[in-house]
């Protein structure tokens, strides 16, 4: 399960990795990396952006994580806002999710941090609390027509540090063909729960060929973890920074995944491992080996595209088998931050302001990165959207009188989480720990990565 | 004249430099060190000075974004408790000690039958050479990732003769194994060194060893090893250093997190974690001298144990 937009084939991961010609060579290379960072940042000879030309022309960096797709989206908004401001250039610096985040680390230590920075919820805490991150509510960016939920989200005791790029919501995504091949019928979203979920998955995998499953197996990442959790009346962070929930929480968690794995639901633990490095074109959901997957609801239209069937976007069971009680929150997909370093913020904050509020940049981003969080723009670009894209839209209205409470902001050091997450769902899985003593090991590495 | 006199004679000469000698040593002793200055500006910039940044920012909380804060020995005391770094070490060791003398093995065997004066030897040389070459590479990781997937080439192979093989890669009892085994695959750099010190061994000794009726197998142990001794020393030291700082495969082969369950956590792999991933660049940086500190005591141990294993022909 990858419910963050993740599109990293395995070969581009590499590039993150100080890897050419001297393949062996890492410590040096990292040791070079850092303290040429760090003599850099010391001697403040650091790029920041580009100064003023001459003519007046300034010329500002715009880092974000995404595929091709997004790519061209974004590209055409820029060319959209150059063509409006001659006096600004953007230029892009785009990659996949796991390389962009070593990158950004160096370049912010550097003192050369893109102005523009595509940000994410689990790591705006950690830059912004350590001051690299401009308070964007000083420069002119309008916030009024901004979905207030996805508007507190980039919010903190350091201002406002984001504007959410989207809304999403976590969901669990069916692949239609898979469940007739199987002669299943899909089940009712408003009323299932997670003993529903578990039969539904066992009957799937039973009645497809070998190497079909019901489901994707869950604990890849913190989103359905957090699902779970608030189900249950607890939370993954609470709002002084700590953990929201006890070991015994997570290990249930993990026994029912383990209790699936027996019953074959889920794939086996080999196969879960291996699905975690595949890119979204390579899901089991995409290849037509997963009915259901966990995924965001903005990754719904290109999964859509790569698994080449239409999709169902279900919400998540629930105990009670009322959707009232799912638990889902509206989560900004993405945020638009700027660097405290940048040399323009009038014009970085310009074109924040020109990406979250004006219909043009909405009509080339459309839904790519989530539900527009501005209301005007997404009601004007709603003609413009594929019939992915509005069924995603319709799953965001449609749940919106059952949302739970916004979940607290993750901490500082919540970065680190998923893996941990990750890495004892395996332990799980291959049966080296117990669910008990995972959540245990576990909450402790998750409590000392947080606090730190 | 005895030596003694004869010494003394020299140094006497020697302390009798004129002046107009003297400026002309300064003179090429400037020019020297211009031609240096690429080397010198690249060993001070990118060498010297990075480590000694680190060697400092191993005694500071440095979190990337904010300025390091000296913590003396914190560092070096956390590495104590940290369960996940003695697992890290643990995994580098099993990878060094198995993965290295198995690799050595091969090339030394691989170049014995090359030896024999097979025809077409340049050619095998380069195919065998090739893996070396690209063994290192993120290409071959990730072609390796597919051969030993659970629905990879060795268990598509395995499945005709009707064994389900495990995902020897994602499963944690055979990822270690799956690197070793791509290491051992690049034998070609200590092959071709073996080819070379194998022609270096005078062909006398082995007509000697024939005619007073010595077996090949003798003539092995007898001749060979030992003439071949410092090649083997040689390669070792090379080898160990290399492999302990290997990255690269574990990174790609586990997709970065050094996963399952920490099975190929490479010590340099969690460095990179706890460095870039988690802004901990005061406790990486320990951890890299740390590193350093290891390969230096393996390197010493190798060239004391070696007085008593490497004979030198000379």
């Amino acid at each position: 399960m990858q419910l963050f937009s993740r599109t990293a084939p395995a070969a581009k991961k590499a590039a993150a990795a100080p890897s050419h010609g001297a393949p062996r060579r890492i410590r040096k290379t990292a040791l070079v990396a850092a303290a040429a960072a760090a003599v850099m940042a010391l001697s403040a000879c650091g790029g920041g952006s580009a100064p003023q030309s001459a003519d007046g022309t300034v010329e500002l960096r715009f880092s974000w994580w995404g595929g091709d797709k997004r790519a061209q989206l974004t590209q055409d908004a820029i060319a959209k806002f150059e063509a409006e401001n001659p006096k600004i250039k953007i230029k892009p610096e785009y990659g996949d999710w796991s390389g962009y985040w070593d990158k950004l680390a160096t370049q912010v230590a550097a003192n050369d941090a893109p102005d523009i920075i595509q940000m994410d919820e689990k790591y705006i805490t950690e830059y912004s609390s350590r001051g690299a991150l401009l308070d964007l509510s000083k420069y002119d960016i309008d916030t009024a027509k901004l979905d207030e939920a996805a508007l507190n989200a980039g919010k903190s005791e350091d201002g406002l540090t984001g504007i959410a790029a989207g809304i999403n919501a976590a969901t669990i995504l069916a692949n239609p063909k898979v469940f007739e091949a199987a002669g299943v019928a899909l089940p009712d979203d408003a009323t299932w729960t997670w003993a529903d979920f578990e039969r539904i998955a066992a009957e799937i995998t039973e009645k497809s060929p070998k190497g079909t499953y019901g489901a994707a197996a869950y604990g890849t990442d913190e989103a359905s973890l957090g699902v779970w959790l608030r189900q249950d009346g607890k939370s993954l962070y609470t709002s002084d920074g700590r953990l929201g929930f006890e070991p015994q929480d997570i290990a249930q968690w993990w026994a029912f995944l383990k209790d699936m794995s027996k019953k074959k639901g889920v794939p086996s633990a080999s196969e879960v491992v291996e699905a975690e490095a595949a890119a979204l074109d390579q899901s089991g959901l995409a290849t037509g080996k997963n009915g259901m997957a966990f995924w965001w609801s903005n990754q719904a239209p290109a999964l859509e595209k790569a698994s080449g069937s239409d999709l169902k976007i279900l919400r998540f069971p629930t105990n009670t088998g009322k959707a009232d009680d799912a638990g889902l929150w509206y989560k900004a997909s993405q945020f638009w931050s700027a660097s405290s370093r940048t040399k323009h913020p009038e014009e970085t904050a310009k074109f924040i302001n020109f990406l979250a509020n004006n219909v043009k940049a909405g009509e080339s981003l459309l839904a790519d990165r989530g539900v527009y969080p501005n209301t005007d723009v997404r009601a004007a670009i709603e003609p413009k959207l594929t019939p992915a894209d509005v069924k995603v839209v319709k799953f965001i209205d449609q749940i919106k009188d059952e949302l739970g409470e916004a979940p607290a902001p993750p901490p500082k050091g919540a970065g680190a989480i998923q893996e941990i997450i990750k890495r004892y769902t395996s332990e799980v899985l291959f049966e080296r720990l117990s669910p008990e003593d995972a959540g245990k090991k576990a909450s402790d590495e998750m409590k000392s990565a947080i606090s730190n | 004249m005895s030596a003694m006199s004869e010494l003394s004679s020299i140094s006497r000469r020697k302390g009798k430099i004129t002046a107009e000698e003297k400026k002309a040593n300064g003179r090429d002793n400037k020019a020297a060190y211009i031609f240096l200055l690429p080397w010198l500006v690249g060993l001070v910039a990118i060498t010297i000075g990075p480590m000694l940044m680190s060697l400092y920012l191993s005694f500071t909380d440095y979190n990337l974004l904010q300025p390091p804060e000296w913590t003396g020995l914190e560092n070096f005391t956390r590495m104590l408790t940290d369960a996940r770094l003695h697992n890290s070490l643990g995994v580098t060791f099993t990878y060094v000690f198995i993965g290295v003398p198995l690799q050595l093995a091969v090339a030394l065997l691989i170049a014995l039958v090359l030896d024999k004066g097979l025809r077409g030897l340049p050619f095998y040389r380069s195919i065998f050479y090739l893996p070396s070459l690209l063994g290192g590479s993120v290409a071959v990781a990730i072609l390796w990732k597919q051969i030993f997937g659970t629905t990879g080439l060795v268990n598509q192979v395995l499945a005709m003769f009707g064994i389900q093989g495990p995902g020897w890669i994602s499963d944690p009892s055979t990822a270690l194994g799956s690197i070793i085994l791509l290491h051992v695959w690049t034998f070609g750099a200590p092959m071709i060194i073996f080819l070379a010190g194998l022609r270096q061994i005078p062909v006398m000794y082995y007509e000697a060893a024939k005619v007073d009726g010595a077996s090949t197998l003798q003539q092995f142990w007898r001749i060979t090893l030992p003439m071949l001794s410092p090649i083997i020393f040689f390669n070792l030291v090379l080898q160990i250093i290399g492999s302990f700082q290997s990255f690269t495969q574990a990174f790609i082969v586990s997709g970065g997190n050094g996963g399952p369950s920490d099975s190929t956590m490479f010590f340099t792999l969690y460095l990179y974690q706890k460095g870039f991933g988690q802004f901990d660049m005061g406790y990486a940086s320990a951890m890299a001298w740390f590193l350093l500190v290891i390969i230096g005591v393996f390197t010493a141990i190798n060239f004391i144990a070696s007085k008593y294993w490497v004979f030198y022909d000379d």
